[in-house]
């Protein structure tokens, strides 16, 4: 500290010397920043020479380095970092690590065991990670469809992929939960199920009666155990296993939601940081085939294109006059209200659909092709509408004058409405049909036709759309409709909302129709398949790339939109008295019937802590901690937020500081240069002795050193508060 | 391991083991790639550590970096040199660093020292420029070249000297999402 005072006195005396001359330099200044770059790049060419830095000598991990002009602290090269991490060159790495070696062979028995013990098991981490990572499916796959259609696409895949995972754990749950029990102790209950009888057909499969009713696939089947404690019975085990199901995909689909939009918004609108990241981690460096680098060059020249274009789109829009304003805001009211019109119709042609089915289930008609058809109504209507309606909303929205990624996020949004608000329709009819026997059989089945028609009309739309389309487009390329049309791109915002829809049916229908998970798992592994079919053989690559990474906060969300609708259903749904006839609830008042009795044989304080536990007693508290919990946090997030903003500008003023000293040390150096000149020309001395030059590099230490600790120091004062 | 490879000692083996992101066989193979760029000029016993270094213009030609727009500026970096002459430490150095495995931040080192044409540790506006002719393949008007350079110096520029630092480089970098998924090479 006292030696820092001292330099920067020093350098007080020197400027109060030089104060007057200030003004002779003025008109050089141009001079004087070149020169002092100059000074500066000398001094560290000495350290750095040529590509690759070399070493010095010496203890290298216990120095630093310098790296433009900065002094890199020594902590980058702390011992404990492995020395694979070490931006040195190979024959200096192996050099620390015989130093390495020496020093643990200077250590007592026990400590080089436990060196060599973390080794192995880091070891044995890297071998276990790089097993697992090797595990993941389709990576080569993914890694080709990046390489040619960018990564906007293989945002689609990635997301697919999710959901098989998610359903994975689902089968885990459900299988080993609800499945398992009655399947092993089920005993005379489970005799119907595996035999094939009279009156079975084909279309059991589609419809879900017959074979599929009998099998576990309905709730009917579970019927509950009998001969079980109050505690551990099957339905207990149904009920935990669907509902532990809800809370894990909850947290897993929050957590992957949170995190992306952490990096988005946190930061603020300042890390807009879209051009840097476009020019320094635009290039793939995977990238082996000419064309598709030739195909990369091109995404990039648009990409960039399209940021100039959202620039000047800003630009235009700051200079919207009021007139062109009201115009606007007229236009769009007006969009708006036709689509509103759009979907008004479209709930009510469901509500009719389902009108209909239901009519046909109570009163069958004879016709069976008709009776599939009308049976299948609801499921059509709903895919039908979710066909047309998204591309409708999209010509709508190049209507409405925004920008590319506000006109994509309206047109997600709108879809995702409808999308959802129709499920909900369908839902809200079901709910007033309570009247069967076994209504949950039922409601099962009409999830079991959704999720079946869903898989149907993505293999119909792949044969019947997509591969004629692009037969068309190669033999008559002239032909009208081909020439509307246009080129035929994967549009990945609508096929994510029919996945996000799909893992929505599951999540209803998990309860009803507990092996819906499989069925799901098989249904995505066959559209994997069958989208990478229409991709690589039908579509081409788009020449306006799709924003993956933002996007893909956007995709998990809409998940979570489904989540919720789906745990908003599943809790009106228990509300209702189960059916007496079939399912592991038979015979009680109310699905939570099984979690009272067993609540309250539980041994004494039990169930008055549970009871406790449920009143608003404790919830008030819970609440209000919480509260206070959530502004703690905010007020703490607001503070950094205000320090980085001060920090920043400490950064600006410290590199102003530096590139003055600089120039004020340059301004030194001339002076003395001219005064040796002026005396050596002049053939006399001042006085007798030789005028000792210091060595230019020699300040430059002192002068880095003396500034970047003043910032150093404060910025640690700064945080320390 | 019972193979009897007579290329490495086993102690040399281990050693680039601990030093580099690859595994034996991985350093094998890659031996096997360094000769066939010149099998008459590398060797194909190292146990002595010859002092062989390979030219620009036959690493360059490689399948994973021939269709690199950086190809030049990323095997100068990691020569010692700073021309492109790349002993076998130094290959496998730099397959190494732009292998999946590394950390973000030894990444981040070496990007900057490939995007900074000019060696002076500073990404300026003129590095900016050669980055993005290189990126585009020079079919960007020179307008639109200056206003992205221009942006994105205003972007990630933290100290106001109108240049990147290597601490605004980092900075910038860490907050990228593709940063690790790009700047990876496959062998």
């Amino acid at each position: 500290m006292a030696e820092q005072e001292q330099s920067d006195v020093h350098f007080q005396r020197l400027m109060s010397d030089d104060g007057s001359s200030c003004g002779l330099m003025a008109g050089s200044a141009d001079y004087l920043q070149t020169e002092s770059s100059e000074q500066l790049l000398r001094c560290q060419t000495e350290h750095e020479p040529g590509g690759h830095s070399q070493p010095l000598g010496g203890d290298r991990e216990r120095r630093g380095e310098w790296v433009s002009g900065e002094y890199l602290p020594a902590r980058d090269w702390d011992p404990n970092l492995p020395l694979r991490a070490l931006p040195v060159p190979m024959q200096e790495k192996r050099n620390t690590r015989e130093r390495r070696q020496q020093q643990r062979r200077s250590f007592g028995c026990w400590e080089s065991w436990r060196r060599s013990q973390q080794i192995v098991r880091r070891r044995l981490g890297e071998q276990v990670a790089r097993a697992l990572w090797g595990l993941q499916p389709w990576r080569s796959t993914l890694h080709a469809i990046e390489g040619k259609f960018g990564v906007g696409v293989k945002v689609y895949f990635t997301f697919l992929r999710y959901l098989v995972y998610i359903n994975l754990v689902h089968c885990v749950f459900v299988g080993g939960l609800a499945l398992m029990p009655t399947l092993l102790f089920g005993g005379n209950t489970t005799q119907g199920f595996g035999h094939f009888r009279g009156n079975d057909s084909v279309l059991d499969f589609l419809l879900g009666t017959g074979f599929l009713e009998r099998s576990p696939v309905f709730y009917g089947f579970y019927a509950p155990v009998p001969q079980s404690s109050p505690c551990l019975n099957s339905p207990l085990l149904f009920l935990l296993g669907v509902l532990s199901l809800l809370v894990l995909s909850c947290v897993m689909v929050v957590r992957r939601t949170v995190i992306g939009y952490k990096h988005k918004w946190m930061l603020g609108n300042r890390y807009n940081l879209h051009m840097s990241y476009r020019v320094f981690c635009g290039w793939d460096f995977c990238i082996q085939d000419p064309d598709s680098a030739a195909l990369k060059h091109s995404f990039i020249r648009n990409d960039l294109r399209l940021d100039l274009e959202e620039e000047r789109f800003h630009l235009r829009v700051s200079q919207r006059t009021f007139q062109q304003w009201a115009l606007l805001y007229f236009l769009r009211c007006n969009l708006n209200f036709i689509v509103l019109i759009l979907l008004a119709g479209s709930f009510y042609l469901v509500y009719y659909a389902s009108k209909c089915s239901q009519e046909e289930q109570a009163h069958k008609s004879p016709d069976w092709m008709l009776s599939l058809l009308l049976q299948y109504l609801p499921p059509i209507t709903i895919t039908a509408v979710n066909f047309v309606l998204p591309h409708l909303f999209r010509r709508i929205s190049s209507f409405e004058d925004y920008s590319l990624t506000v006109q994509v996020n309206v047109t997600l949004v709108r879809s995702i409405f409808l999308k959802l608000a129709c499920l909900g329709i369908f839902l809200f009819f079901l709910y007033g049909q309570v009247k069967h026997k076994c209504w949950e059989t039922q409601f099962g089945k009409e999830m079991y036709k959704l999720v079946m028609f869903d898989f149907l009309a993505c293999g119909l739309n792949a044969l019947l759309v997509a591969w004629p389309r692009k037969v068309l487009l190669e033999k008559y390329p002239s032909c009208p409709l081909v020439r509307v049309s246009g080129k035929q791109q994967f549009l990945v915002p609508f096929n994510v909302l029919d996945l996000v829809y799909n893992q929505t049916v599951t999540w209803v229908g998990v309860f009803y129709c507990p092996l819906l998970p499989f069925i799901s798992v098989l249904k995505l592994l066959l559209v994997f398949y069958i989208k990478k079919f229409v991709l690589f053989r039908c579509c081409e690559p788009a020449q306006r790339m799709f924003r993956g990474s933002q996007s893909s906060v956007l995709f998990h969300f809409m998940l979570l939109l489904g989540l919720l609708m789906a745990v908003v259903a599943l809790s009106v749904n228990l509300r209702m008295a189960p059916s007496a006839g079939c399912g592991p609830f038979q015979g009680r008042d109310s699905v939570f019937n099984v979690t009272a009795v067993c609540v309250d044989t539980l041994p004494r304080p039990g169930p008055s802590i549970i009871r406790y536990l449920r009143s608003e007693a404790f919830a008030l508290p819970l609440i209000l901690a919480e509260i206070i919990l959530l502004t703690s946090y905010v007020s703490q997030g607001r503070a950094n937020r205000r320090a980085i903003e001060s920090l920043k500008d400490m950064l600006v003023m410290c590199s102003a500081d530096k590139r003055f000293l600089v120039k004020k040390h340059s301004t030194l150096l001339r002076r003395h240069a001219r005064a040796l000149k002026t005396s050596v020309s002049a053939g006399t001395e001042t006085d007798g002795r030789p005028i000792a030059m210091k060595d230019p590099s020699g300040f430059q230490p002192v002068v880095m050193r003396s500034v970047s600790e003043p910032c150093g120091t404060a910025c640690q004062r700064l945080s320390d508060r | 391991m019972g193979n009897k490879q007579t290329i490495f000692t086993d102690e040399q083996l281990d050693a680039y083991q601990d030093c580099t992101f690859f595994t034996r066989k991985e350093i094998l193979r890659l031996h096997g790639r360094y000769h066939e760029l010149a099998p008459h000029l590398v060797p194909m016993d190292y146990t002595d550590e010859p002092d062989v270094k390979l030219p620009l213009a036959l690493i360059v030609n490689m399948p994973e970096l021939k269709e690199n727009p950086f190809r030049n500026r990323i095997v100068e970096s990691f020569s010692e040199d700073g021309l492109g002459n790349l002993s076998f430490n130094d290959f496998v150095d730099m397959f190494s660093v732009l292998s999946e495995m590394a950390p973000r931040e030894l990444k981040a080192i070496y990007a900057f020292k490939i995007y900074d044409f000019n060696v002076d540790n500073y990404i300026c506006k003129e590095d900016l420029e050669k980055t993005l002719n290189k990126l585009t393949r020079e079919e960007l008007t020179a307008e639109e070249v200056n206003l992205v350079c221009e942006k994105a110096i205003e972007e990630a520029d933290l100290d106001g000297d109108n240049k990147l630092s290597f601490a605004d480089f980092e900075n910038m970098i860490s907050r990228a999402p593709d940063f690790l998924s790009t700047f990876h090479i496959r062998i």
